[in-house]
């Protein structure tokens, strides 16, 4: 694990690399943005701190506003650290099945008011005997599988018949439903705008098939970070969970509100033959899941070839070659990956570094 | 920092909680004897490229079993100085150290263990000589060749022998050899990466012959891995392999070194069946990686990872015992890439015969300075 910090002040070209910095000036951009496009809306932000991984981090989004004041996270040791960091507000839009998980969510929820999903019924059972065991109350949203082909009721019958059970069984509170959308490659506005409301009414039509059986539903939590503009104008979702928007990655460039927050510094420790750079930071730090590749900001003559272990090889074409000991800024293709990989990060403004911060729920799997 | 829940050793190891990085001892004895009595009958040794599982009690039962040269290789400073605390005296950085905190780091780790470092740029080996020399240290350098990764390395032959002129003229880093990574070969065709291997080492020993006929003395030929030692290790001049997935191997190398076990697996839980041939587990690419594709299901009956996404795997169930995969049952996979899952988690559970044995800290994960 790593860590040593370096001290406060440090120049950015005077750190050692490899390291992840945060541009503080993008993250609060980012978040800013956030609160105005939800301040005078019905529907709130629940920033999905999987993607981030660090309390302080979840901290400057709810303070910013545009919130529902609370986190979303995937896993119980995630919602554990949040919890720890102080955050008393949080949603696990995931399925936790197992005894261990269950009792360790139910001591979470001595400390924090927490919901997770499900979408079967033998897990809804299994949740509420543990939760009264333990005298606890664990708020239930059903997940609805509207694009994803994962976890999720298939069928409104199904969600209906769920509710019905969750309502019913005691150390729970029935709150909702959920859902998470996809969509493949880089979509313009209008096909943001146009999927996004079809899959978020599906979520909607299994609400009002509970409703109709006289059971209310106080939660729709439903969207990310591509449609944070779309759900936001979507009657009847109240909450929108949103994790890359943060730091940013350039799987999301269509998003051109949101700027790069996340930056890997790495140093050129090779220039074997004309024309070849090797940076050392590769696939261990980057993450490349499905070969994705990260950019070199502010130089694209540099063209990302070859990621290695520990490596990375630009060719360098139509520009100036960068000499050993050279510093590049890159910008990953996988910003949730990315941060799984690091155990801090170094926030820095104005050139400077301004803080780091341990990311304490990096490989927080279970 | 992962948080397992602790369980006791002698607990079975489906009572873990998962996602689990679970190591079976049986099997990483059997791939370390395999590979170790390899070398044993060779005039090479092998030094354990410790990168593949950033585990220091792996590392100890590698240098103590015979075979190897007595050291370890690294990529980085960081890797280098960890494993230089927990006993290890002998150390090759295989990867170019440039920046003025990285070689200081280097200069100051060289008074507690033997340090070799690759070098492909003159100006570098100067950069080197300059900081060991005025820290009163000696480093070891090998030339470092590119025999086809297309990576770090000058081209072998005069290139590589008028860098080792340059270094061998320089005061505080000694010239010793020479040294390559050919690049993971994983090819089907087992006939073409021995083709490669041969390739990369006759590049190897021609630019040792060419040095030596220029009377520099070359004490060290370094080169191959898990995916060619025997045909490296047994190449006259070639005094060393860096291997490393050897130990815990993963899915990609399985079919490759039938000789070898798979021992690394990640241990899933399924989380949800909605749909006829679907499973949904707790462990996606956070937790068993997709940098170098997909996982292997190790399962007793037909079914396959159809996709992992960051924290789940789906699963393709094709015959009515798949379909019998219910909420709560485990099931099991074996990593894409070694080198990557090792550094995704904080802990191994070390498993013999069904039952928890030891827990091993990862200590060198994250270490990339």
């Amino acid at each position: 694990m790593e860590s040593y910090r370096p001290a406060v002040g440090t120049r950015v070209e005077d750190l050692d690399t490899p390291c992840l910095l945060i541009d503080m000036e993008a993250l609060e951009h980012n978040y800013r943005f956030v609160a105005e496009t939800y301040r005078d809306r019905a529907c709130k932000m629940r920033a999905h701190v999987k993607n981030t991984k660090s309390p302080i981090v979840a901290h400057l989004q709810i303070r910013e506003g545009g919130t529902v004041g609370g986190v979303c996270t995937a896993k119980v040791a995630e919602a554990e650290v949040m919890a720890e960091g102080g955050i008393d507000d949080i949603l696990i839009p995931n399925q936790i099945v197992t005894e261990d998980k269950i009792t360790r969510l139910c001591s979470v929820a001595e400390r924090a008011k927490v919901s997770v999903a499900v979408d079967s019924a033998d897990n809804v059972r299994d949740l509420s005997r543990i939760a009264s065991d333990r005298g606890v109350s664990i708020g239930v949203v059903i997940e609805v599988d509207t694009s994803m082909g994962r976890g999720g009721i298939r069928g409104k019958e199904q969600g209906v018949e769920l509710a019905k059970l969750a309502h019913s069984l005691p150390g729970l509170e029935f709150k909702g439903v959920m859902s998470h959308q996809t969509l493949d490659g880089s979509p313009d506005r209008e096909t943001r705008f146009i999927w996004g409301r079809k899959y978020i009414q599906q979520c909607l039509d299994v609400k009002d098939a509970i409703e109709a059986e006289g059971i209310p539903v106080e939660v729709v939590s439903s969207g990310e970070t591509f449609t944070i503009d779309v759900a936001a104008t979507i009657p009847g979702v109240t909450e929108v969970e949103g994790g890359t928007y943060a730091l940013m990655s350039h799987n999301f460039d269509y998003m051109e509100d949101l700027r790069y927050a996340a930056k890997i510094l790495c140093t050129v420790v090779s220039t074997p033959r004309e024309g070849t750079v090797v940076a050392d930071v590769g696939t261990r730090a980057l993450a490349s899941p499905g070969g994705v590749m990260p950019f070199v900001e502010d130089m694209p003559h540099l063209a990302p070839e070859a990621l290695h272990g520990e490596h990375i090889v630009f060719r360098c074409e139509d520009g100036p070659m960068p000499e050993v000991g050279d510093k590049l800024t890159l910008i990953s293709g996988q910003q949730d990956m990315l941060s799984n990989r690091w155990d801090q990060y170094v926030a820095v403004r104005n050139g400077a570094v301004e803080a780091v911060w341990d990311i304490t729920a990096r490989g927080c799997h279970n | 920092m992962e948080r397992p829940i602790f369980k006791a050793p002698g607990t079975p190891v489906e009572e873990l909680d998962t996602p689990a990085f679970v190591v079976d001892l049986d099997a990483l004895d059997s791939n370390i004897e395999t590979v170790h009595s390899f070398f044993r009958g060779q005039d090479s040794g092998l030094r354990p490229h410790v990168e593949a599982h950033r585990c220091p009690a792996i590392a100890s039962m590698q240098l103590a079993s015979e075979g190897t040269v007595g050291g370890i290789s690294v990529n980085t400073v960081g890797l280098a100085e960890h494993f230089a605390n927990t006993g290890v005296g002998d150390i090759y950085i295989a990867n170019p150290i440039v920046t003025k905190v990285k070689i200081e780091r280097l200069c100051r780790l060289a008074r507690r263990a033997e340090m070799r470092v690759y070098v492909d740029n003159g100006r570098n080996a100067e950069a080197l000589a300059a900081a060991a020399s005025s820290l009163g240290v000696g480093l070891n350098a090998v030339v470092g060749i590119d025999t086809g990764l297309h990576a770090c390395g000058v081209q072998p032959g005069p290139e590589a022998v008028e860098l080792a002129k340059t270094i061998d003229k320089l005061d505080g880093l000694e010239f010793v050899g020479f040294g390559t990574y050919e690049g993971r070969l994983t090819e089907d065709d087992s006939g073409r990466i021995d083709e490669r291997s041969r390739e990369a080492a006759s590049a190897l020993t021609a630019t040792k012959e060419l040095a030596e006929e220029s009377g520099l003395k070359v004490d060290v030929v370094s080169g191959g891995g898990t995916h060619n030692y025997e045909l490296m290790g047994a190449v006259p001049g070639i005094t060393e392999v860096c291997a490393g997935a050897y130990a815990l191997l993963d899915s990609r190398y399985a079919p490759q070194k039938p000789g070898l076990k798979p021992a690394a697996r990640v241990m899933a839980t399924v989380i949800g069946r909605p749909e006829k041939g679907l499973a949904i587990t707790d462990t996606g690419q956070k937790a068993a990686g997709a940098d170098f594709g997909l996982a292997h299901l190790d399962a007793g009956f037909n079914a396959s990872v159809k996709s992992l996404s960051a924290e789940h795997g789906s699963l393709t169930l094709a015959d009515d015992e798949a379909e019998g995969l219910k909420m709560g049952d485990h099931v099991w996979y074996i990593p894409s890439d070694i080198g990557t899952t090792a550094n995704l988690f904080d802990y191994m559970h070390a498993v013999r015969d069904g039952r928890l044995e030891a827990v091993w800290h990862i200590t060198g994960r994250g270490l990339y300075r």
